[in-house]
């Protein structure tokens, strides 16, 4: 909505004294919003123009921050690493999650606990389960490598190879944040409307039918909120890595936040670690907008 | 971050073309009000006298931060305790894992926040600190030293470095003591007596051995992690081969054939060694050798500890302990705990009393008595103690011995750069088996390039 | 899908689901000779020490504490002021094309990588004394929650028909009391989910906590259970331990409220 045209409609005068008005309201929101996010973009973006020399700041010094980035070849690895890590576990989880979804929708037994068991993963800290898989990847207390060998196969050094630290990293992702799919899927399928649903079943038309010309198209809105979501979320990951894999080995699991924490806090240079982020956040806002576009088209 | 003027703005200026009273005047805006101008002029290291003094009255508290090491529990169960039952002074002890401190402590160290009075510090955090006016400078406290003190295990602390390459701007300064040495921490060989019959002393004596070992027996346990772990791994192989982590005229030193070849005979272990071992860290790499799994590897020395503990080994008197071994030299790694006082300290006569107290004779042979790394050789080398504990005179062989790290403020940036370059080394041959030279040639090169790059980004050297 | 396989998969997907966490409270009851001794399903000489170790070395008491109170009180201011906020988005139409705006920009705020407000944030909290205090944490924990409450409330809020509270207000009712009185009562199963993804969120949260603490004094369990993943020693035994303190607190409540769950969603969150 454009400001003038908001500017004409008249507001509503507030009813019920003072205390009510509407703006009053909103303050203390605004004020708690403004403290985490106005001053720290402000920060942020001022350091991303400074130049730091061992943790002092020495004046402004233009884009030259961001020139570096772009030439680091360990800043481009972590976005294709980043890129990469988002797309598989997004859309592993997105599948599961809707398979699991309508599995339990359904009219079973048990669906309560059975419900509350499936979403369990998603409500323990990363941090903890980070420390879960490392029990199990372990070469010297884990189960991995005992399971392999049980079945007569070299033990897979789960953790020491690029590939299998990758796909060992998606999994536990994928692990903790399916159920966040299943959960949001699972409530857009309770309230789906069921009259063109039966309608279509009277008519003769087959399970897999009815799904893909009913009740995926029906979905598509809650999964795209779903999908967002955890690609926010996703694009962020610090925790499990930091706990697991520090990034290793060589760089193959190092996330822009694994890459952005080290260059902030082990290099002390602050001035990239923000222009980083801060090039991170507009790839994010622009992947958004995109989003947001799409929801709209799909929503009318 | 900060708006302090410490040595290092100083340094930078001068290469800047700032003129020092810009400078100053800067530093002064910022903090003058609360500080004063007397430790400002003391944190810029420039004023010929100090004013300060510690004086005797030291009393109240201090609080003290570390990282969690099997190494410190001694430092942290007894001594403080000790320490307030003889002075009456209270010590606080916070400890958390070693990344996390590290950045805990440069961060409040920055702020000054005053949280804590003595910052246990991994000693290539020394220039850093020391650079960023984060630690006070003990010379100006005048805190007394004991001479006794080992050489090598004492110059960790000064900044600017008494020996080796300098930050260009630091190059005229006169070094002072910004850290205490606390432990005389310094990797040494770990063999099992069942295999070697005689002390091994060179690379190739291990290696005799290790061809002969099938699984579950390897010969050589080591640590894999990319950045600083597998360092500890390559360096004293790299000092033993005759290479250099950074040349005196700060050019990279482990690119050439004494580098490659030290890598080499990393990468002939791989048969070896246990499976995993690219993600091993201390956790994981001890343990194969205290579970009698390995016939040997280099370590820190707080692992010795362990080694006679039966709830934690099954080799119960069967590690013996000697010099890293030989190539061309025996240059183990040093890796000191070491102490900073914090410039926003609020009890610095305490932090200073402290130090000295813990230095000291007295406590430094008791603390010896728990089988500890200290730091005088005296303690070190007392026979009455080093028959209860067999590794203290090992250490301080090996301290005598120990080949520093780099020091500059950008040591742990050069760390990561070569440490991901050698863990990707070591997981390619581990993949490939075979043209060990050529992995290690090219994964040297490209990490000798990086730091290159890196150190002229910054400015600082060249 | 005959029932058969139907149970079975499922069965199989909460073996999937559960292993992690019996492999940890396993390894969390062995000796620490017997951790590294092999693979056993479950610990056959159990002994209680690691916990003990983390409540009498490791401050986990303390920890618990922190996070007890700086999740309760965080939430609940966050939960007041953002459902304020909410109630003035959906019932008026407000000057600037606030209505829409305020909701992007709550969105934006949880978009905002955590290691970009870290700095700022700790020279914020430096300058006010509040580092390494449970205060600093709570502010800022109740305002980063505040963007996620506005966001799930005004759509909760927008389902529930003006007509209910204006009748209230006809019979006398200030708009505020009409608020607590009325609408708040209709919305609670939506308060409710909101609360529950606000306290998880809140009591997982690492990075920001492990930035702005430096003692026992203020740190969470998160951050007390990172303290015992060491670069130079891990120990096992209490590690595990530490991990199941860590979750056990979360996973309480969360089967506590798990009717909530599904049932706040559905109301109106994802429409």
């Amino acid at each position: 909505m454009s400001e003038t045209a908001a500017k004409k409609r008249r507001a509503r005068a507030p009813r019920g004294g003072i205390l009510a008005s509407p703006y009053l309201l909103l303050l203390p929101a605004a004020v708690a919003l403004a403290a985490v996010s106005v001053y720290p973009l402000y920060y942020g973006f001022r350091a991303s123009i400074t130049h730091y020399l061992y943790g002092r700041e020495f004046g402004t010094n233009g884009l030259t921050n961001y020139r570096i980035i772009w030439h680091d070849t360990f800043f481009r690895q972590a976005m294709i690493t980043t890129a990469k890590y988002v797309v598989l576990t997004v859309s592993i989880e997105t599948l599961l999650g809707l398979g699991l979804a309508l599995l339990v929708s359904r009219e079973i037994r048990f669906s309560g606990p059975i419900r509350v068991g499936l979403i369990l993963p998603m409500t323990i800290a990363p941090v903890v389960v980070g420390v879960m898989w490392r029990l199990l990847y372990d070469s010297g207390v884990g189960v991995v490598d005992p399971l392999f060998q049980a079945f007569g196969l070299n033990p897979p050094e789960v953790l020491a190879s690029n590939n299998s630290a990758f796909i060992s990293v998606v999994l536990v992702d994928v692990w903790e944040w399916t159920p966040l799919i299943f959960l949001i899927v699972l409530a857009g399928l309770q309230s789906l409307p069921q009259e063109p649903l039966e309608a279509a079943l009277v008519d003769g038309a087959g399970r897999l039918r009815l799904f893909f010309d009913h009740t995926l198209p029906l979905l598509r809105p809650v999964l795209l909120v779903a999908i967002v979501l955890r690609m926010i979320d996703a694009i962020g990951t610090f925790d499990q890595i930091y706990v697991l894999t520090q990034g290793g080995p060589g760089v193959s699991t190092q996330l822009i936040s694994i890459y952005a924490y080290n260059t902030a806090f082990l290099f002390t240079q602050y001035g990239q670690a923000a222009a980083m982020l801060i090039a991170l956040l507009a790839m994010v806002l622009l992947l958004m907008i995109v989003a947001v576009r799409m929801m709209r088209r799909v929503a009318v | 971050m900060t708006e302090d003027s410490g040595s290092i703005e100083r340094g930078k200026a001068k290469g800047r073309g700032y003129t020092r009273r810009q400078v100053m005047a800067r530093g002064a805006l910022g903090t003058g009000a609360a500080f004063g101008l007397g430790p400002l002029l003391a944190a810029c290291g420039s004023s010929g006298s100090s004013t300060t003094t510690t004086g005797g009255a030291a009393s109240g508290s201090i609080t003290i931060g570390s990282f969690t090491d099997p190494a410190m529990v001694p430092f942290r169960d007894v001594f403080l305790k000790k320490f307030t039952a003889e002075t009456g002074i209270q010590a606080k002890w916070h400890e958390t894992n070693y990344n996390q401190w590290y950045q805990n402590s440069k961060t409040d160290g920055l702020q000054k926040t005053g949280a804590y009075d003595i910052y246990v510090m991994d000693d290539n955090w020394v220039p850093e600190f020391a650079a960023g006016g984060i630690i006070q400078s003990m010379d100006k406290l005048g805190l007394k030293v004991n001479p006794d003190i080992l050489e090598k295990g004492l110059d960790q602390g000064y900044w600017p470095p008494r020996s080796g390459p300098r930050l260009k701007a630091f190059a005229n300064d006169a070094p002072q003591l910004y850290a205490l040495v606390i432990i005389d921490d310094v990797e040494i060989l770990y063999y099992n007596k069942d295999y070697f019959p005689t002390p091994p002393v060179t690379w190739d004596d291990i290696y005799n051995i290790a061809k002969t070992t099938k699984p579950p027996l390897y010969g050589w346990t080591a640590r894999g992690v990319k950045g600083n772990p597998i360092m500890q791994t390559y360096l004293p192989l790299l000092n033993a081969y005759g290479g250099h982590f950074a040349n005196d005229d700060w050019s990279p030193g482990f690119a050439g054939p004494e580098g490659v070849g030290a890598l080499e005979r990393l990468f002939q272990f791989i048969p070896y060694m246990p499976p995993g071992v690219a993600s091993f860290d201390t956790s994981q790499e001890t343990p194969v050798m205290l579970q009698g799994h390995a016939t040997a590897m280099t370590e820190y020395t707080g692992t010795a500890h362990g080694v006679d503990d039966p709830k934690q080994s099954k080799v119960v008197g069967k590690i013996d302990f000697a010099a890293t071994p030989k190539q061309v030299i025996s240059g183990p790694a040093i890796g000191t705990f070491i102490c900073g006082i914090a410039s926003g300290a609020k009890n610095t006569p305490a932090a200073v009393k402290f130090l000295e107290w813990f230095t000291s004779e007295k406590v430094q042979k008791a603390f010896a008595e728990t089988g500890s790394a200290s730091v005088t050789g005296t303690a070190l080398r007392d026979p009455a103690i080093a028959a209860k504990f067999r590794w203290l005179p090992a250490i301080a062989d090996a301290v005598d011995n120990s080949i520093p790290k780099p020091r500059t403020p950008d040591e742990p940036k050069m760390e990561d750069l070569l440490g991901t370059a050698l863990n990707e080394a070591l997981v390619q041959a581990i993949q490939q088996k075979s043209g060990y030279t050529q992995i290690a040639q090219s994964h040297l090169t490209t990490a000798a390039n990086q730091i290159t790059a890196y150190l002229t980004q910054q400015g600082t050297y060249f | 899908m005959p029932r058969i396989a139907l149970y079975s998969t499922l069965a199989a997907i909460l073996g999937i689901a559960f292993f992690p966490f019996w492999w940890m409270l396993n390894t969390s009851f062995k000796q620490p000779v017997d951790i590294f001794a092999g693979a056993t399903l479950y610990p056959h000489r159990p002994t209680t020490d690691n916990y003990h170790r983390l409540f009498n070395t490791y401050h986990f008491g303390s920890y618990l504490q922190n996070s007890v109170v700086i999740v309760t009180v965080s939430v609940a201011v966050s939960l007041v002021i953002g459902t304020l906020a909410a109630y003035a988005l959906t019932r008026f139409r407000l000057r600037f094309g606030l209505n829409q705006s305020a909701l992007v920009v709550a969105l934006l705020v949880r978009m905002i990588p955590g290691i970009l407000l870290v700095i700022p944030l700790y020279i914020t909290l430096a300058k006010w004394g509040l580092l390494n205090t449970r205060l600093g944490l709570i502010l800022i924990y109740s305002g980063l929650n505040t963007s996620f409450v506005i966001w799930m409330m005004q759509s909760f809020l927008a389902e529930i028909p003006r007509d209910i509270e204006e009748a209230a207000m006809v019979d006398g009712d200030s708009r505020l009391s009409a608020l607590r009185r009325v609408v708040i009562p209709l919305a609670a199963p939506g308060l409710a989910a909101t609360a529950i993804f606000s306290v998880i969120a809140t009591y997982n949260d690492f990075l920001i906590a492990l930035s702005l603490t430096s003692t026992p004094d203020a740190q969470t369990v998160p951050v007390g259970v990172s303290t015992l993943i060491g670069k130079i020693q891990i120990e096992f035994g209490p590690m595990a331990a530490a991990g199941v303190i860590g979750a056990l607190p979360i996973v309480i409540f969360a089967l506590l409220v798990q009717r909530h769950f599904v049932r706040g969603l559905t109301l109106g969150a994802v429409k």
